[in-house]
């Protein structure tokens, strides 16, 4: 395993605000990796900085092992699909699929076209006339068709319906498996792309919050449920991640449990649960404790 | 994933004897809608074409006194029907990186092989635009303005019905480059600076100007003015144009490598 991707002290500063903030991490070569954090966390900065479409504040980034900005040597085993992605006036669909391939060495035209007719796309009509959906699916042909060794996804599917986001899902992982490269997915649908992602970044006001394997992080957390009391004395002495109430009911999320700590949670008569990655981030990244009247639902 | 064969890794492919490929391909991006680029300046210059054949034919039909109509096709000597054509490729300009660029861009292009690219675009379409009316001011002045005397091609700004057929591809070549690069320089500055780019510049070129009348007024040097742009004829003023249109091919590359396209 070789890094594909290597950010050190990474800040990125627009006037007062800090967009990303000292953030380090690598990213493995072949792997598919989640960007997850709120809207603003500074998920596009990260990946402007890591296309050389932004210039860093402070620190340094290699991208297959040289500083990206205006480096087409690196450039060309990059594609960057954004949600906000602008195309010429008077574009239509068939000009984006005719050129892609002078700019991406290893574009695919077969499975384009197959994605095409998946997507049900129109090719002849304009681009500003396409719907929300229609334009996003331009996107997601590029950056599947296109097989750069290193593939960002920024919010792709805006407007995509549920059947189309399953097209993306299962082309992805079918494309990903006959020709591995590297994949850095950003999304708010955290429970629909769970399966998918083998690594999770997570970021929020500019931080890095997680930077872990998906296998080990979906273990890392667990809610506690029963009477306040019994949640009480069981997590006392645990880091409390996630706290709701309702009456004498508690909830708590905490983090990983022993064996023996299930062991004693049972014979305390509390019930145990997974906490999915998408509550797991909604945690991490959104207020710590709610308390509800009776008459809510927590 | 384990059931998967991995048969065809996609690897990084190694850098160098291609940068001149990226810079061919952007070109071919700026040209890949022929009809936007080939189609609809064509179709103006027709419009306006028939507009002024037409008033031509209404003059023509209407002066029959033969010193009136001299008269008449000197006046339509200083036409200028060109000038929308050229409006229009400075619109071109403008959306090239307005538009093509953020495109470009996430195309994995470079900033420096899209300038290069598009400079390349610019200077080729200008000249098979040349071409073209230099063809079209050779059949105005053999065919004596298209039988009714009239004059679009052939004006007085592009060398009159006496010019060499280089000197016109010349005049209009320059006048071209200068719309296209001046363009695609203003659209620069909004590409890295945005709307205070814009105030910036209107501002400056505003401040200039009067600081320009006012210099020329108090010194009392309109009469060198007026002398100068006799003495170069439009033909030199035309000629001229190529020093802000490099200034204007140069600034933009260095604004534009450090832009960043959003939205």
């Amino acid at each position: 395993m070789s890094a594909v991707v290597e950010a050190s002290h990474l800040t990125r500063r627009f006037g007062d605000t800090t967009a990303v903030d000292d953030i380090s991490f690598s990213v493995q070569k072949n792997t598919i990796h989640g960007l997850l954090g709120r809207n603003g966390a500074g998920k596009t900065t990260l990946m402007q900085l890591l296309t050389g479409q932004d210039f860093a504040t402070r620190g340094e980034i290699r991208v297959f092992g040289e500083n990206p900005v205006e480096n087409s040597g690196v450039l060309k085993n990059v594609c960057f699909i954004k949600e906000s992605q602008r195309y010429p006036d008077e574009f239509k669909p068939r000009h984006v699929f005719t050129s892609a391939p002078w700019f991406f060495p290893n574009w695919d035209a077969a499975f384009a076209d197959r994605l095409i007719a998946d997507f049900r796309l129109p090719l002849n009509r304009r681009i500003k006339k396409l719907s929300r959906g229609q334009l996003s699916a331009i996107g997601v042909i590029v950056g599947l068709a296109s097989r750069a060794p290193l593939t960002f996804f920024d919010e792709p599917y805006l407007g995509l319906d549920a059947v189309a986001r399953q097209i993306f899902y299962d082309r992805l992982l079918e494309d990903y498996g006959d020709h591995p490269r590297t994949v850095i997915l950003s999304t708010h649908l955290i429970d629909e792309v769970s399966n998918l992602l083998e690594h999770v970044l997570v970021i929020d006001e500019g931080k890095l919050l997680i930077d872990e394997d998906a296998e080990s992080l979906r273990g890392s957390a667990t809610t506690v449920v029963g009477t306040r009391q019994g949640v009480d004395a069981f997590v006392a002495d645990r880091e409390v991640l996630h706290r709701d109430g309702i009456g004498g009911l508690a909830s708590v999320t905490v983090g990983r449990l022993s064996p023996q700590d299930r062991a004693r949670a049972a014979e305390m008569g509390l019930e145990l649960s997974p906490v999915s990655l998408q509550q797991l981030v909604v945690r991490l990244t959104g207020s710590t404790q709610t308390e509800t009247a009776l008459e809510q639902s927590a | 994933m384990s059931t998967v064969t991995r048969t065809a890794p996609t690897e990084p492919l190694a850098d160098g004897h291609d940068a001149g490929n990226r810079i061919l391909a952007v070109v071919r991006l700026h040209l890949v809608n022929r009809y936007s680029v080939f189609a609809v300046p064509w179709m103006i210059m027709g419009g306006i074409f028939i507009v002024n054949l037409t008033i031509w034919w209404i003059i023509f039909a209407s002066v029959t006194n033969e010193s009136d109509r001299a008269d008449a096709r000197d006046g339509i000597s200083y036409s200028g029907a060109l000038f929308y054509i050229f409006v229009y490729m400075l619109v071109l300009g403008i959306q090239a990186v307005a538009y093509t660029f953020p495109f470009a861009l996430g195309f994995s292009v470079t900033r420096r092989d899209f300038w290069l690219g598009s400079a390349l675009t610019f200077i080729t379409l200008s000249a098979v635009y040349s071409a073209g009316l230099t063809i079209l001011a050779a059949i105005e002045v053999a065919t004596d303005g298209w039988g009714l005397g009239g004059t679009m091609f052939a004006s007085f700004y592009f060398g009159g019905a006496d010019a060499s057929w280089l000197e016109r591809f010349g005049l209009y070549f320059a006048t071209y480059l200068f719309f296209y690069f001046v363009g695609a320089a203003i659209a620069t500055i909004y590409q890295r600076w945005r709307n205070n780019g814009m105030l910036a510049l209107f501002g400056t070129l505003g401040l200039v100007l009067i600081a320009g009348i006012a210099l020329v007024s108090f010194t009392s040097s309109w009469p060198a003015v007026g002398a100068w742009f006799d003495a170069n004829g439009p033909s030199g003023v035309i000629a001229w144009s190529l020093a802000p249109t490099a200034i204007a091919a140069i600034t933009g590359y260095f604004i534009l490598r450090r832009a960043t396209p959003k939205n």
